[in-house]
Parts: structure tokens; C-alpha cells; sequence
């Protein structure tokens, strides 16, 4: 297989696997956690749970509580840099929203790729200090999983062969970009299956704690 | 003669401070027996010479009341011991007694009740006379520190 | 009932499990920020004190149990089963290192009521025999004798007779059809009498009927601190049969966090149907009296003052303004902690962790928070609205030498109680 053989493959049935295997995925998780349904709630409510709900979804995105943002510092500009990095970098870059397109009919107006170019280094970067602060901090160390290093890889892996096939390092920009789908394929194949999962449940459970919150009559 | 805590409370309300930590003293040790802890017989002894007592020493005394009532005290979930409760309603009594002047809004009468509440305490599964006993007592001390003064 | 084994503790696992549940545990990225939200954390760093980590069995059950991948694991021999050294190990974690305060609900930036996943895991806890024995003492006395500390009805009536004695003021029983029902903790019943004669004071002179019941008087619930459902039911199914006997419109729930949890939002649920009448913290009470010109003071405490916030009651129960209306209507200098109202820090001692004598030593070094707050503002007296809080103050207090008086607010407010000519049909 040469290097053209190897990118079409790359783009063509291994790209339908890792998206069916995503598609499903996602959807037999989320039915696995919505399946397992709740109780009815019986308490008269002192506020409304789905005013609460929305709320927290919106709320929990911001540092809204000084303290608990002095005590996380870290943790939260690291989060916030990168996040923010990898939502720049997948949905605004030229490249990806003419793959997207191509996919699902529209797009969306992009970033000039220079510009984007710049937040990928940026998000590298962001992805490295948290790496290392995860690897020190007592807490986050105890916590981790081989899988969330994994899941950290299959992150980077990405943005580091985009980067690199863009400016023409290391390895044929053909055969580079054939890495960096890959590399993403990767990444869509796991996604149901680890803590990446958290990009959809999270709503899931802001809106269930904000419920409750609201219910509560309860705002923070 | 003082038939009810209307009259009680109003004689005591007369009183000086010192006055009310005296006679307050006298409601205390008539319940002393009830607590095992020699710290609130000290205390309330300093409430009974209330006169001479320094800052100093009523200060001490506070703490020493406050420390007793607090190791007596029954914690939320913990089995009831009411033979025991009866101490930590004894040194809630002297502390009331020996508690800084602006704390200290009712010192007697909050001896008393806290006395009255120890003596209760012994007979709490079977409540009985003994409330009436103890506050028939403490309008019989407190018509004798009267006259004495 | 069957011998408390792994098997029946694994069971009431995958029986507590539910979307809310599953939803968090695949959300959680491990981020740590529970951790430096929690007490047990901040001031004991033992990363095994991280909230979400309490939880590590039941989410292996979950994965192993309601996962794909999990049950692939399972299948193939590689999930590693949950064993009952195991859930020994936890009972630590689960109970004496925590006490269900809500602060790691309030943070976890992707939104898991981490609070709520523990409430459900003691479920399997007591269910796998792994629950603290100071709470099982404090469960079983509460369902034979009525109350957690074995306080009797006589007990009770000991210390109203000796209100009606000192007030002249009539405390009724079992008087049908009186707007409110006043519950008690047994802490009230035991240590803090004064309790009972400031509500008293308070309802009588609101030209209010209230009532005791001989039924039922205690409003704690061992059952939500242990994490026995069926114990909970049987506890509030108690206040609901009294309060509907008695036809009464309002029941009190007492200055206490964990029965205002309880009566309030869980014993619904707990009895499968809502209630025929309004259940209310007394501070909620008291500011609705205030509202309607019920409840006039007079007079200011001149002590520079700050209020503890209950957790059950602010951050589970979203009563944060009504004890600062209270307090504001008799102290002229009141001020606030840092973290206060829906953020407030833990006594340390609540969800269980004072009946818990494992977990004593940990929960006065949860203290050294409050300390720290109290330190920052130097007040001369702190109040607050909860009698387990208290206890835990006045303890934590005294062992780190300060001099600091803890009252309780409904007290606080009885004292500067200005009596009302017209008192209606008050009895």
C-alpha cells in the first residue's frame, strides 16, 4: 500500500467505520443512561426544576464562584484555554468545515488558517501543562486512569499530525494528513467508550443537578 | 411569700448582678450532688463569693462552666443518659451564673431553671412532683437571701 | 430480614442506579475540583478524601452492570468484582469523611450531585453491613423508641411542664386542627429545652394554634444519615400520620438540617404520594410571621454577630434569605462569613458524621474550616439554625480555646419578642 492507497483508505472505509462506530456509540450510551429512567419526584417543588436546568447548564460553563476559581485556578484557565482551543481548531478551521460540508450539505463561515494555526499551538501547549499538572497534582494523579492518559493521547494526537502536515514537518504533508485522520478516526472510535463521553453527558447532568437545584428553589 | 415564678422572677429581676449570682449559687448547690464533675463546685463557689471575685477569676470560672456543660451534653444520635444529663444541666446552671455582665441577661433565674431541669432529669421517665419540689425550694432560698440582705 | 451480605449490598447498587447516576459517572474527567470543595479534603489532603472517589465501587458496579464495554470486561474475566474488604475499606470514606453538605454538587464544573450518588451508595452500604455502628445504634433506636437518642414521650413532657411552669403559657398536645405541628429533634429535647419555649413564645403570640403530638415529636431522621430507605419511611411515615391524625395545615420541622432534608424533600418520595400538608423549616416560619406583622422585636443585640448557613438548609434546601431577614431584625452588626448562604462551609459534623464515633477525630479537623472563616471576622457571638451544627460548634470551639457563645436564631429572636395586645385565638 502506497502512500495514496493508504490516504484514500484513511478517508474512505476506515472514516464510514470510526463515524458509524461514533454515531452508534454515542447513541447506545446515551440510551444506556436514559434507560435506566428515575423516580417520579413527589415534593412540592419550591421553584422550577427546568428553569434550574437550564441555568446550571449555562452557569457551570462560567467561574461564577470566586473562591472555588481561586482554589482550581489551574484546573479551570487550563480547561477554559484548551477547550476553547479545540472548539476553534475542529469547527473553524477552512479545511474541516469543507469536510464538513461535504458531509452534511452546509457550513459555516471560517477562521483564516493562520489565525487557527496559532490556537492549535495554543491548545498544544494547554494540553501539555495540564498533562504535567495532572501528573503532580496529588488529587488528579490518585484519580487517573490508564485510560484518561489515553484519552489524553488520542486528544493531542490530532491537533499535533494537523499541525505538522500543515507546515510540511517530518513526514510528507499526503502522508501526514493520512496520519491525522487516522489519528482522529481514533479518537471517534473510543469517544463512546471513555471519559470523551463527557462532551454530550455533561448536559445530562447539569440539567439533572440543576433540576434538583431549581427545585429546590435553591441558586448559587 | 413567693407562691409562683411571676413573683420569682420579678424579685429576682430586682437584684444586682452580684445579688443574683449569690442567691443563684445557693439554687446551684441544692442540685451539686447531680453532677460528678468537682470543676462546678469551684464555679459556682466564685459565683457564690460573686463580691470579691475578680474578672479574672469569673472569666476562669466561665470557661472552666462552659467546658463542663460542654463534656456533659449529649451528642446528636448518641444513646440518652438522663442520670448523666442531669450534670451538664447542673453546669449549665453555674455557668449561667458566672457569665460575662453583658451575656448574662437573667443569671438567676437561668440557674434556677437549668437547677430545676437537673433535678428533673433523675425522674425524667417518670415525670412527677419533683419540678414543683426543687422551685418550692428555690422560693424558700430566695425569700431567706431576701431577708438577709 | 436476610443476613446483610456483599450479594444484597451489590443488588441495592444496581437497585439505586439510575439515569441521574449514570449520567455522572460518565461525565465526571476527573478534574479534582470536588476535592478542594470538600472539608474532608481541604483540611485532611488525603486524595482518597475526593468526593467523586467515594463512589469508586458503585461505579464499578455501574460499568460492570450497565456498560457495554463493562459487561465485555466482565465477561472476558478483566472488570475487577467489588468484594466486601473492599466496601469495609469505604465505610470510612462513605461515612465518617462525609457529610453530605453539597459543596462538590455545587462545584463540579460538568454538574454531578456527587451528593446525591452518596445519599444512594449508603443504601448498599447498609444493605453489604457496612454501615458505622454508632448510626446503627442511633437507626434502631430511632425505629423502636422514636428517637435516635432514645428520648421518651415522658422525657418530653417533663420539659414542657417546666415551660408551662416558667411562661404561664399553655403548650398544647394532639389538639386537632391546629394550623402548625411542631416537631423537635431530640438534641432540642435533651440539650437546648429553650427551643421549645421560644417557637412557643413565638406562635402563641403570632395569635397562632400549634400543636404537639404524643405520636411523634421527633423530626431527625436516622434513615436519611444511614442510607436505609426503609428506615427512612417508617421515620417520616411517623410525622405524616401524626400531622394528617391531627388534620394540622403546616408541619415544623425543627432547627435541624438533615430533618428538613428529610421531611421536606425526600419523605415524599419515601411514602410514594405528596403530603396533605405543607412541611417548613422554623426559620421559614418565622419569616413568613415576619412578613404578615406577626412577629415584631424590639431592641438590638449589640454583639458584632455572624450566621453559620446549615448545609441541608441553604445549599439542599434553598433557605438562604429568610435567617438574614431574621437576623437583621434584631442585630445592628451582622456580618457575614466568607463562602456564606448557598457556599457556606460544613459545621463538619453533619449527613450522619456525629453519631458516627469512627468519626471523631476527622470531623474536628473539619473544623479547622469554620475556624479559619470565624478567625477572619472576629465576632463575639455566632448563630445559627441547626442543634447538630451547634453541638459541633460549641465543640469545636471549645477544643481549639475559642471564647465564642453559639445561639440558636429562633432563641435569638424569642429574646426581643415585643408581645401583641391582639393574640386572636391563641390558646
Amino acid at each position: 500500500m502506497n502512500e495514496v492507497d493508504f490516504l484514500l483508505w484513511v478517508k474512505g472505509p476506515a472514516f464510514t467505520f470510526a463515524a458509524v462506530v461514533f454515531i452508534a456509540g454515542v447513541a447506545l450510551r446515551l440510551f444506556e443512561i436514559l434507560s435506566l429512567g428515575r423516580k417520579q419526584n413527589f415534593a412540592v417543588p419550591k421553584g422550577n426544576p427546568m428553569q434550574g436546568g437550564l441555568r446550571e447548564i449555562w452557569r457551570r460553563s462560567l467561574p461564577v464562584d470566586k473562591p472555588t476559581f481561586q482554589r482550581s485556578l489551574f484546573t479551570i484557565v487550563g480547561g477554559y484555554v484548551f477547550h476553547i482551543g479545540l472548539f476553534v481548531v475542529i469547527l473553524l478551521l477552512g479545511a474541516h468545515i469543507a469536510l464538513i460540508r461535504s458531509v452534511i450539505g452546509f457550513g459555516w463561515p471560517n477562521l483564516p488558517t493562520p489565525l487557527v494555526d496559532a490556537f492549535a499551538v495554543i491548545t498544544m501547549l494547554a494540553l501539555l501543562a495540564v498533562l504535567a499538572h495532572r501528573l503532580r497534582h496529588p488529587v488528579k494523579r490518585f484519580l487517573s486512569t490508564p485510560t484518561d492518559y489515553v484519552v489524553w493521547g488520542a486528544t493531542f494526537l490530532p491537533l499535533l499530525t494537523g499541525y505538522m502536515a500543515y507546515h510540511h514537518l517530518l513526514l510528507s504533508p499526503q502522508l501526514m494528513l493520512a496520519l491525522h485522520i487516522l489519528s482522529v478516526e481514533f479518537l471517534l472510535v473510543i469517544f463512546p467508550f471513555t471519559k470523551l463521553m463527557h462532551t454530550f453527558t455533561l448536559f445530562l447532568s447539569r440539567w439533572y443537578n440543576g433540576a434538583s437545584m431549581g427545585m429546590r428553589g435553591v441558586k448559587s | 411569700m413567693i407562691m409562683s415564678d411571676t413573683d420569682f422572677r420579678k424579685e429576682l429581676e430586682q437584684l444586682s448582678l452580684v445579688q443574683q449570682r449569690r442567691v443563684g449559687a445557693v439554687f446551684v448547690r441544692n442540685v451539686l450532688a447531680l453532677t460528678a464533675d468537682p470543676a462546678v463546685a469551684k464555679v459556682v463557689d466564685v459565683a457564690a463569693n460573686a463580691e470579691e471575685a475578680g474578672e479574672d477569676e469569673l472569666a476562669l470560672a466561665f470557661k472552666n462552666a462552659k467546658a463542663a456543660a460542654l463534656e456533659s451534653h449529649t451528642r446528636c444520635g448518641a444513646d440518652s443518659d438522663w442520670q448523666a444529663q442531669a450534670g451538664y444541666f447542673v453546669a449549665r446552671a453555674a455557668s449561667a451564673l458566672v457569665a460575662p455582665a453583658k451575656q448574662a441577661k437573667a443569671p438567676a433565674w437561668e440557674a434556677a431553671a437549668n437547677a430545676r431541669m437537673a433535678r428533673t432529669c433523675g425522674m425524667i421517665e417518670s415525670a412527677d412532683a419533683t419540678m414543683h419540689e426543687e422551685s418550692e425550694a428555690q422560693y424558700r432560698f430566695l425569700e431567706q437571701f431576701l431577708n438577709d440582705i | 430480614m436476610s443476613a446483610l451480605t456483599l450479594e444484597r449490598g451489590i443488588n441495592e447498587f444496581k437497585a439505586q442506579l439510575d439515569a441521574p447516576m449514570a449520567s455522572f459517572f460518565s461525565s465526571c474527567v476527573s478534574c479534582g475540583m470536588c476535592a478542594e470543595a470538600c472539608l474532608f479534603y481541604t483540611e485532611n489532603p488525603d486524595p482518597r478524601h475526593t468526593p467523586i472517589y467515594k463512589l469508586e465501587p458503585m461505579r464499578r458496579v455501574w460499568e460492570q452492570e450497565y456498560t457495554l464495554v463493562g459487561k465485555l470486561k466482565k465477561a472476558l474475566g478483566l472488570g475487577k468484582p467489588v468484594t466486601d474488604a473492599e466496601l469495609a475499606e469505604w465505610q470510612e470514606l462513605v461515612y465518617n469523611n462525609c457529610s453530605l453538605c453539597g459543596r462538590c454538587s455545587a462545584v463540579c464544573p460538568v454538574g454531578n450531585d456527587i451528593t446525591y450518588m452518596i445519599r444512594k451508595m449508603r443504601e448498599g452500604m447498609v444493605a453489604s453491613g457496612h454501615a458505622p455502628e454508632g448510626l446503627i445504634g442511633a437507626s434502631t433506636r430511632a425505629v423502636q423508641i422514636g428517637s435516635p437518642m432514645g428520648v421518651k414521650l415522658p422525657a418530653l413532657q417533663a420539659q414542657v411542664k417546666h415551660i408551662e411552669k416558667a411562661t404561664g403559657m399553655a403548650v398544647p398536645f394532639d389538639k386537632e386542627g391546629a394550623e402548625y405541628l411542631l416537631m423537635l429533634s431530640s438534641m432540642e429535647i435533651m440539650n437546648y429545652p429553650e427551643y421549645l419555649e421560644a417557637v412557643g413564645k413565638i406562635l402563641t403570640n403570632a395569635g397562632k394554634t400549634w400543636t404537639l403530638s404524643t405520636d411523634c415529636f421527633e423530626a431527625t431522621n436516622s434513615g436519611i444519615q444511614i442510607g436505609s430507605s426503609d428506615i427512612a419511611r417508617e421515620l417520616v411515615s411517623r410525622v405524616v400520620n401524626a400531622a394528617e391524625k391531627l388534620k394540622v395545615k403546616t408541619v415544623i420541622s425543627p432547627e435541624c438540617g438533615h430533618a428538613y432534608t428529610a421531611l421536606r424533600w425526600e419523605g415524599p418520595n419515601l411514602i410514594g404520594r405528596p403530603y396533605t400538608f405543607a412541611a417548613k423549616h422554623i426559620v421559614e416560619v418565622l419569616d413568613e410571621l415576619r412578613v404578615q406583622g406577626l412577629l415584631q422585636t424590639e431592641g438590638f443585640e449589640e454583639a458584632k454577630l455572624t450566621f453559620h448557613d446549615p448545609c441541608q438548609l441553604v445549599r439542599r434546601g434553598g433557605v438562604i434569605q429568610q435567617p438574614r431577614n431574621l437576623l437583621n431584625l434584631v442585630a445592628k452588626n451582622f456580618v457575614e462569613m466568607s463562602d456564606a448562604g448557598a457556599m457556606n462551609w460544613c459545621c463538619g459534623a453533619g449527613g450522619g458524621v456525629s453519631a458516627n464515633e469512627d468519626a471523631n477525630e476527622v470531623k474536628m479537623k473539619a473544623f479547622q474550616r469554620k475556624k479559619k472563616q470565624l478567625d477572619e471576622l472576629k465576632v463575639d457571638t455566632l448563630v445559627t439554625a441547626c442543634a447538630n451544627c451547634r453541638i459541633q460548634l460549641e465543640e469545636g470551639l471549645e477544643e481549639n480555646e475559642m471564647d465564642l457563645p453559639v445561639v440558636g436564631l429562633t432563641e435569638m429572636i424569642a429574646e426581643h419578642l415585643v408581645e401583641r395586645e391582639d393574640k386572636g385565638g391563641a390558646s
